[in-house]
């Protein structure tokens, strides 16, 4: 698991409005090229570190893939007794350090949403860092590249407010990441309801 | 080009001792561009990387395409010919040997030598494929009729295309599978889709199909599944497997009652409207409720929504073609574009979903029994002269039509065919009716087949010759909207394993037909002489060189010559390609599916694709990913209908039909009609569902059914619960 971050390109990302991982789970078709693109960023190792859960699969094909959602204060760096877990300046929770991560899982049992895993080999945590080689450029990250439905986005901020405005018409449908989820989180996710305050066109 | 608005720039990030070759996945129609990753000390490709410069796809890809990169340098690839000496062995992978090409070579050409003197020339037979480039399909069917003198060529298409293709050259006089650019789609007001599970099928269009609705337009599915796209729809069609037509007759009769057509359009520009009116009187909403299944008020809601949006495209797939009237289900949806004039202009049309990735180009040059290059017709005097010219031979040498893909395996098994070289095909899994099919190849005298891996239907050849992945070589291929693409070789060829095109011009050869092939050197070669056939013809390639191509993102055909920049939208003109420049409203009456339920076989079995496998499966059930996710076929049930038949969630039931059988696990869901049952057809061996398929034959395309069969399930005694 060793992998060097590039240093950062200085050229374009002062004056390029820095993008976030954005999810509609509503877009959600179950395909899992998330998680097959996942192995492919070259830091990853071809371990994928995300999932896709059918929802109700005896009923319907509802799909949502759960991701990594980059807490501003994770539990799972803040349960690490090695501090193998770092934040990048970017906000991205990076994957355990392989030189201090001691196997011992806590960071499983402590994130909300489960996200870390365990190597049983290697005896080693590795999670979602949010593609960081790519990221850090401003580049998206190899699950919302790939992703076919626009289900995973690489917005800007301001992008992510016109969505907001558009989708919540205050009725509790369009659930974004705060104040529901655990904390504040880097990763802006809502659930079904993005059509919600869609106006049809006839 | 157009660049739209999902459109972004976007550096790519390039590994250290790696570079990036800009090329298109090896799978479906979409033809998703993507860049392959190349180690440059060991020159073999390594990965993938998002192409996101691509106008139609933006860097999207679905899981076959991001691993579509591991077929190449996978451990089962066949690296020598291959010779198998023991007859008795057909039919299994064992007994065969590695030997030299020229041995494989002589040992074919001997054969071939030998049934055509004892049976005559026809003896032979072509069955190809189109999951390869123009110019290798270009030179599949010279090679059958130049260097094999045989009539017998056709193609997989008969089990994918053939419906479409004959659908559109009935109601257009021309068959280009989508009369506008994919890039269109977002920006219609209303997609009515039939008969396609798009979100499985051709995942990287659903980005813009989700954006229609965002914009406050409208999607409406016809399909007997709630696949994931109907599960989102604002209408729902859910019909009966194999009533298409009548659902396409009562929408029509919907938008004609209510004044959704478009009067000046049909005078103007169509044929048959009022042979069509007549026909469609009687599938009053009620009528076809009862023949569909569908409920009233859907059938009337969606047609409402479809006549009133002032933009629609009307978009299908084999859900509607691969059926005994495929070719009318076709012209019948697209009926519904003619009488409310939404063709012929920008957002609004008609398109098929290709299936296979060339799945428009391969059937447009000379693969299938009746055509020749540019699309023309082999009983054609002019086309047969213009098309002999290029291949410097005597007009009177060139062979009649043949016959269609499942009739060459009649042939065979009367001995009519007694010889087969099979490429890029894997029909002992896709073909329909196969226990028949199975046994077809097994009584073959010789058979060479040419693949990558051993598929299924390698297992009944006498010489496999070993051929090259998409990534090993060069070519266009012309993707579901028409456009010409350029795939671009990435790595040389593994071990001793060739290219098609270069296979058939060192056969031909052999078979002392060198001087018609010896000048092709190169792909390039082959493409340069391809254009040349196909010019003058409907599907005219003339002008599309390899160098606008890459100018320009891709051409659309017809493209006639150097200053043609190619034709995105069809019929701007508002000109179809019949002889008085009209489309055709076809009136259709409503045929049943060739097997209906009865009380011995009282389920609708309807077969399709799964996200992640990709036609026979022979490629994407070698790449662990998607083995992972998708291991084994599977039967969809309702939970009802479970209840009927005492059955349970992941039970082992036997599944069968009056043409075969065979045990699947259950999958309940509530998302399938309680009178059908699906299986995904990727499987080989016993697990294959068209063991029980039907082969009721289109009688225009020959398409068979595989869309609607009678079937019955038995609970196992042994059928635990895993």
């Amino acid at each position: 698991m060793t992998f060097t971050i590039r240093e950062p390109k200085q050229t374009e990302t002062e004056t390029e409005e820095r993008r976030r991982l954005y999810m509609e789970l509503e877009n959600c078709i179950g395909c899992r090229s998330c998680l097959a693109a996942c192995t492919q960023c070259g830091g990853h190792e071809q371990k994928n570190r995300n999932y896709v859960y059918d929802v109700n699969p005896l009923v319907n094909r509802e799909t949502m893939p759960l991701m990594c959602l980059h807490c501003v204060d994770p539990a799972c760096a803040r349960s690490c007794p090695a501090q193998a877990i770092q934040i990048h300046e970017t906000g991205a929770v990076l994957s355990a350090l392989v030189e201090k991560c001691i196997g011992c899982q806590n960071c499983t049992i402590a994130c909300p949403y489960g996200i870390p895993k365990f190597d049983e080999e290697e005896n080693l945590m590795y999670k979602c860092d949010l593609c960081i080689d790519r990221t850090k450029d401003n580049i998206p990250p190899m699950c919302a590249s790939v992703c076919p439905t626009n289900t995973l986005q690489w917005l800007t901020e301001s992008e992510i407010e016109v969505k907001q405005s558009k989708n919540d018409v205050g009725n509790d449908k369009w659930v974004t990441s705060m104040p529901y989820l655990e904390g504040e989180t880097n990763v802006t996710v809502n659930l079904p309801g993005i059509l919600q305050g869609t106006v049809k066109l006839f | 080009m157009q660049r739209d608005k999902f459109f972004r720039e976007i550096e790519n990030v390039n590994h250290p001792n790696e570079k990036l070759v800009k090329t298109h996945c090896s799978y479906c129609g979409m033809q998703c561009g993507m860049n392959l990753r190349v180690n440059t000390i060991t020159n073999k490709i390594v990965g993938v990387e998002p192409r996101y410069d691509w106008p139609v796809t933006v860097g999207k890809m679905c899981p076959k395409g991001v691993t579509a990169y591991q077929q190449t340098n996978h451990k089962d690839r066949i690296l020598r010919p291959l010779i198998r000496d023991d007859k008795s062995l057909k039919g299994t992978k064992e007994g065969f040997r590695e030997a030299s090409w020229e041995e494989a070579y002589d040992l074919i050409a001997k054969n071939f030598k030998r049934l055509q003197d004892e049976s005559g020339k026809d003896s032979l037979s072509v069955f190809s494929g189109v999951s390869m480039t123009n110019e290798k399909c270009y030179l599949t069917g010279k090679f059958a009729r130049v260097a094999m003198g045989t009539r017998y060529i056709d193609y997989n298409g008969r089990f994918c295309m053939s419906s479409a293709a004959g659908g559109f050259l009935r109601s257009f006089g021309v068959d280009r599978g989508s009369t506008l650019p994919w890039t269109d789609i977002h920006e219609t007001d209303c997609l009515f889709i039939a008969g396609s599970n798009t979100a499985e099928c051709h995942p990287t269009s659903m980005f813009r199909v989700w954006a229609v609705q965002e914009r406050g337009g409208y999607l409406i599915v016809a399909d007997p599944r709630e696949t994931p796209i109907a599960r989102r729809a604002d209408v729902h069609l859910d019909l009966r497997p194999g009533t298409d037509l009548a659902l396409a007759n009562g929408i029509l009769h919907l938008l004609i009652k209510n004044g959704y057509t478009d009067e000046a359009f049909i005078n103007k520009h169509t044929n048959g409207f009022d042979e069509t009116k007549e026909i469609v009187k009687e599938f009053t909403p009620e009528f076809t409720s009862e023949i569909t299944g569908v409920a009233v008020d859907k059938i009337e809601r969606a047609a409402e929504i479809y006549g009133k949006a002032p933009n629609a495209i009307v978009m299908f797939a084999r859900g509607i073609e691969q059926q005994h009237k495929g070719v009318d289900n076709v012209s019948a949806y697209t009926n519904m574009a003619l009488v409310t004039g939404k063709i012929g202009r920008p957002k609004a049309g008609v398109a098929t979903f290709t299936g296979q990735g060339n799945g428009q180009g391969g059937r447009e040059h000379g693969q299938k029994s009746d055509l020749l290059p540019g699309y023309r017709k082999i009983y054609d005097k002019e086309a047969v002269e213009h098309v002999s010219g290029v291949w410097g031979i005597n007009p009177e040498d060139m062979p009649q039509a043949g016959v269609s893909a499942y009739e060459m395996f009649e042939l065979m098994t009367e001995k009519t065919i007694r010889g087969l070289y099979l490429l890029c095909s894997n029909p002992a899994v896709s073909a329909p009716n196969l226990n028949f099919v199975r046994n077809a190849l097994k009584n073959l005298d010789f058979m060479v087949c040419s693949d990558f891996y051993l598929s299924e239907s390698a297992e009944f050849a006498d010489v496999i010759l070993p051929s090259v992945t998409w990534s090993e070589d060069e070519g266009t291929v012309t993707n579901l909207e028409g456009r010409i693409i350029k795939i671009n070789k990435a790595q040389e060829p593994l071990g001793e394993s060739k290219p098609d095109w270069q296979i058939q011009v060192e056969l031909a050869e052999k078979l002392g037909k060198g001087k018609h092939f010896s000048h092709l050197k190169t792909a390039k070669d082959v493409a340069e002489e391809f254009r040349l056939a196909s010019k003058g013809g409907n599907a005219d390639y003339y002008g599309a060189t390899w160098d606008k191509i890459d100018e320009q993102d891709g051409v659309f055909w017809p493209c006639k010559d150097a200053d043609d920049k190619g034709t995105p939208h069809m019929f701007l003109d508002k000109k179809f390609y019949h002889p008085d420049g009209k489309a055709k409203i076809c009136a259709l009456p409503y045929r049943p599916p060739a097997e209906e339920p009865c009380e011995d076989y009282p389920l609708r079995l309807t077969t399709g694709r799964v996200v992640y496998h990709y036609l026979s499966g022979n490629q994407t059930r070698r790449i662990k990913f998607l083995k992972d996710m998708c291991p084994d076929p599977y039967v969809e049930i309702h939970p009802k209908t479970a209840e009927k038949y005492n059955i349970n969630h992941e039970e082992i039931v036997r599944l069968f039909t009056r043409r075969g059988e065979s045990n699947y696990k259950v999958k309940i869901t509530e998302a399938i009609r309680e009178d059908t049952v699906f299986v995904p057809y990727h499987f080989g061996h016993e697990q294959s569902i068209n063991l029980l398929t039907i082969a009721a034959l289109d009688p225009i395309s020959r398409m068979p059914e595989f869309k609607a069969c009678a079937a019955q399930i038995e609970k196992l005694k042994s059928g635990k619960v895993l």
